[in-house]
């Protein structure tokens, strides 16, 4: 290591060398910015699908939570305007519909619907979306449906409440979440049909089960 | 520099990223979409296990879906030919209809809701069509009236057909109906 072998150290690159070096850097930076944002982006996506059901307050859930504190299913409108409730959306115009909330918060909700000659399905939709149990009027039992709607601890309870040795007979629906909406849907064939179906899906008592 | 970095890394994941989620749950997603002839339905709409996307889209307006055991919704935006619905021209619905307790179809815009016509018909229960001697269906939809069972349609623009199955067996397979189980939608002129 001498002196003059120092002094032949490479100079400094000219200044237009240096430019496709700098220019590479900053595409590999773009390069990488640009995949950590679309790495962003993906979780952002996901969050926000999965966020949208848990803080959406227009959905089925929030419009009809007031509906059925009477005791019995109320009938939603189908069409803008008619009235203080929102439409329901993408609703088949020949089907009645009505809607009893329930919060298992009290106790356990009990549902009794009549069946006529019309075809009748009730539904059981959770808070953020999801049909936890579906029937139609063909299961009824001498011309009544009724089952039951409770948590998963209602539920415990009830069984270890049951008389030992013996089935009970009633139909227990476990929801997994404490509030959600009981529908009721009758097909009127004809529109001289209307006034039976709006009777049936009108008349489904929801209430305290005890 | 580094914030710049930052700032394009957090601008491009938020605006794609929102953007993107709004993109597939602005309409029915793509997803869980089930595919027979020129119909489409999404049986998954109506069960307990409801994928995300879905349910988003439900999330998003007052929605409630024919439960799983109860009914299914099938929806037509193109005819049998592909091409897209359009009131200017008169289709025929011929066929057959799945085993239900009833069935309506239904002629509607893009977001489900009738149109306000000046014939206020805007659907056929099974009850209300008049057969043919073998018992199969034929309605004709156009603008103009018609002989038989008419549907009528909206004097211009895209439309889609709605047929809504009441307690059938078809609902929880849906994916295995075959396309000659359902109605067939033929394109006859257009104006």
């Amino acid at each position: 290591m001498s002196a003059i072998d120092h002094d032949a150290a490479p100079l400094p690159a000219p200044a237009q060398r240096r430019w496709p070096q700098r220019l590479r850097a900053a595409g590999m930076r773009l390069v990488l910015t640009t995949l950590a944002g679309l790495m962003l982006a993906a979780i952002v996506h996901i969050v926000t699908i999965l966020l949208i059901p848990v803080l959406s307050q227009r959905d089925a859930a929030h419009a009809y939570r007031e509906l059925g504190a009477e005791g019995h299913a109320e009938i939603v409108p189908l069409a803008r305007g008619s009235g203080a409730l929102p439409a329901l959306q993408e609703a088949d115009p020949d089907v009645i519909t009505a809607v009893c909330a329930y919060d298992l918060a009290a106790g356990p909700v009990r549902v009794l619907a009549r069946t006529g000659t019309l075809p009748l399905g009730l539904t059981l939709h959770r808070q953020g979306g999801g049909v936890i149990y579906a029937i139609t009027d063909r299961a009824a039992i001498r011309g009544v449906l009724e089952f039951l709607v409770l948590t998963e601890g209602q539920y415990d309870e009830r069984v270890a409440n049951d008389e030992e040795g013996e089935t009970s007979r009633e139909l227990r629906v476990v929801s997994d979440t404490q509030r959600g909406l009981i529908v009721a849907r009758v097909l009127a064939k004809r529109p001289s049909d209307r006034g039976d179906a709006e009777a049936l899906a009108g008349g489904v008592r929801c209430g305290p089960a005890d | 520099m580094r914030i710049l970095d930052l700032a394009y890394i957090l601008g491009l994941g938020a605006g794609l990223g929102l953007v993107s989620a709004h993109w597939a749950v602005a309409g029915r997603p793509a997803v869980g979409k089930v595919e027979v002839g020129s119909w489409m339905a999404w049986p998954g709409s109506g069960s307990r296990g409801v994928d995300p996307y879905m349910r988003a889209y439900l999330a998003r307006g007052v929605h409630l879906p024919l439960g799983a055991g109860e009914g299914v919704e099938l929806i037509a935006e193109r005819s049998d030919d592909g091409a897209h619905l359009d009131g200017r021209c008169r289709y025929r619905l011929s066929g057959n209809v799945p085993t239900t307790r009833g069935w309506t179809l239904g002629v509607t815009d893009g977001a489900g809701r009738p149109f306000a016509l000046p014939l206020d018909r805007a659907s056929f229960s099974d009850a209300e069509i008049v057969r043919g001697e073998d018992g199969a269906l034929s309605i004709v939809a156009a603008a103009a009236p018609q002989s038989g069972n008419w549907l009528p349609l909206p004097a211009a623009g895209r439309f889609q057909f709605r047929l809504r199955l009441y307690d059938t067996p078809v609902s929880s397979q849906t994916g295995e109906t075959r396309a000659a189980n359902l109605p067939r939608i033929a394109r006859l002129d257009c104006r």
